[in-house]
């Protein structure tokens, strides 16, 4: 019995803990202001920014990442789990670190002197460093979850190799590369630090919403709240569709859901 | 009064241009430095601050009227520089070269006071079309250093004390003292600090003789401007 009331407890805690920063941003929000907050051209500008960065970015990430998920899923070499830790290595770097080492690489001064920081490209390149691996991890997953015989059986039968991958292993890895995808879009969305020290902070070229929201916490908390509500907004309808995607595919992606966690 | 009380150990929110010199002032204060608006707002919000050291005096001023701190007195003054990387990219020799198109200009936000004194300058010496050439608005002066001294920016505005931080990546290209805004640095004690009494002690310190000494070996100006002669 007292078991039980300690393992209630821990949970009722846990769970109020983890809501409450979510209720109070609403909760302090003085909602009759927010239509006009919100609309404001600071708002309007970083919610263009970060639509058009984090849109590129993806792409980018799709693009590449699925060809690079694919090789890794498919082929066993020597430094294979060397590379995969590199991939997924930027998840869990701080922001920061990620930053520093964007500018030590691409930086004018960096090592190959490009002239990307401050720009908007800057910004799409920061997004797809921090929220890229998201999607090539649960890419490779998705890739290794499709069942080796179908592909075999779809060679034999006279199918190349990239009739095979688009008619057979990409349908079958669908719902895998769709969760990815959702997870690294929900990450590159919020991406913060990598980007305010790579690309800077200018309204309209650089400023992303959370950019936007840091800028406006000193100057009005407001405004700050609007748009993080607007954040907690569109990152629970991302959420809300990544599960519906979920609960409505196959096994596979299950599979690769469950073993991002 | 009983030693552990001063040596307790205090919270102090100042202003990212202190970063060198208030740990030289007194290295036993846990400090918090950032851009002066972000510490001020914090404070509003209740964050555990025992002294608030501001590069002006308007947000402590802010805060006093709230009730939130003690009435600020100046401490120290200070003046703005353009700096440029020490490879000067941009090939930047005046104020005036900013207004070439595609020069990188760095700057704070106008929220943090040197980002606002930035743009009182430029206004004073009739420039301030070059702002178009703003490349980003960053959040605390040493931002602004940091991107200049690597070279990411062509040109960034910070104060003179910040210049002297990183001799060997920047040059210094000093501003007409006609043209210089008024910067003067305000201090103050959290009003509801757990340990005024070691706030006090620090504010004191910071006005006293070897502070101001420290001050001044650092750059800064004295707080009161001398008296020129009629």
């Amino acid at each position: 019995m007292i078991r039980r009331a300690v393992v209630w407890g821990a949970a009722i805690v846990a769970l109020a803990f983890l809501a409450l920063p979510i209720v109070a941003v609403f909760a302090k929000l003085s909602w009759s202001d927010v239509p006009h907050e919100v609309s404001s051209s600071l708002v309007t500008d970083a919610l263009v920014v970060s639509a058009k960065t984090t849109a590129l970015a993806q792409v980018l990430v799709v693009l590449f990442g699925t060809p690079a998920a694919y090789v890794l899923a498919s082929h066993r070499f020597r430094g294979r789990s060397l590379v995969v830790t590199l991939v997924e290595l930027p998840i869990v770097l701080p922001p920061a670190v990620a930053g520093i080492g964007l500018l030590a690489a691409f930086g004018r001064m960096g090592l190959l002197h490009t002239s990307l920081p401050f720009t908007q490209s800057a910004v799409v390149v920061a997004v797809a460093f921090v929220a890229g691996p998201l999607y090539v991890r649960q890419a490779i997953a998705a890739f290794e979850g499709v069942d080796a015989t179908l592909v075999a059986a779809s060679r034999t039968l006279g199918a190349g190799p990239v009739k095979t991958f688009f008619r057979v292993v990409l349908p079958l890895a669908r719902g895998g590369l769709g969760a990815g995808e959702a997870l690294a879009f929900a990450r590159g969305l919020g991406e913060f630090g990598a980007t305010i020290m790579f690309a800077g902070s200018l309204q309209g070229i650089t400023q992303t919403l959370p950019l936007a929201v840091y800028a406006e916490f000193d100057v009005d908390f407001h405004t700050a709240l609007a748009l993080g509500g607007l954040l907690v907004a569109v990152s629970a309808v991302l959420l809300v569709t990544l599960k519906w995607l979920a609960s409505s595919s196959t096994s596979a992606f299950r599979f690769a859901l469950s073993s991002s966690t | 009064m009983p030693a552990a009380l001063l040596l307790a150990k205090i919270t102090v929110y100042a202003a990212a241009s202190l970063t060198n010199v208030f740990p030289q002032i007194d290295s036993t204060p846990t400090y918090s430095f950032g851009g002066s608006n972000t510490l001020a707002a914090q404070i509003q919000l209740g964050a555990p601050a025992d002294v608030f050291a501001s590069a002006n005096t308007a947000l402590p001023l802010q805060l006093y009227q709230k009730g939130l701190c003690t009435q600020p007195v100046v401490f120290t003054r200070n003046t703005l520089v353009l700096i440029v990387p020490k490879s000067n990219p941009a090939g930047i020799h005046s104020v005036y070269d900013l207004q070439q198109p595609g020069v990188k200009l760095d700057v704070a936000a106008s929220g943090v006071p040197v980002g606002s004194y930035t743009r009182q300058i430029l206004k004073n010496m009739a420039l301030s079309s070059v702002l178009n050439n703003v490349v980003s608005n960053e959040t605390d002066v040493r931002e602004v250093l940091a991107k200049v001294a690597l070279g990411e920016a062509d040109a960034g505005f910070v104060y003179s004390t910040d210049a002297k931080t990183v001799p060997g990546q920047v040059t210094a290209l000093t501003m007409p003292a006609w043209a210089q805004p008024k910067v003067q640095y305000g201090i103050c004690v959290v009003k509801n600090s757990s340990n005024t009494t070691a706030a006090q002690a620090f504010v004191k310190e910071v006005l006293g003789k070897s502070g101001q000494a420290k001050l001044l070996a650092a750059g800064f100006l004295p707080r009161e401007k001398p008296k020129t002669a009629p």
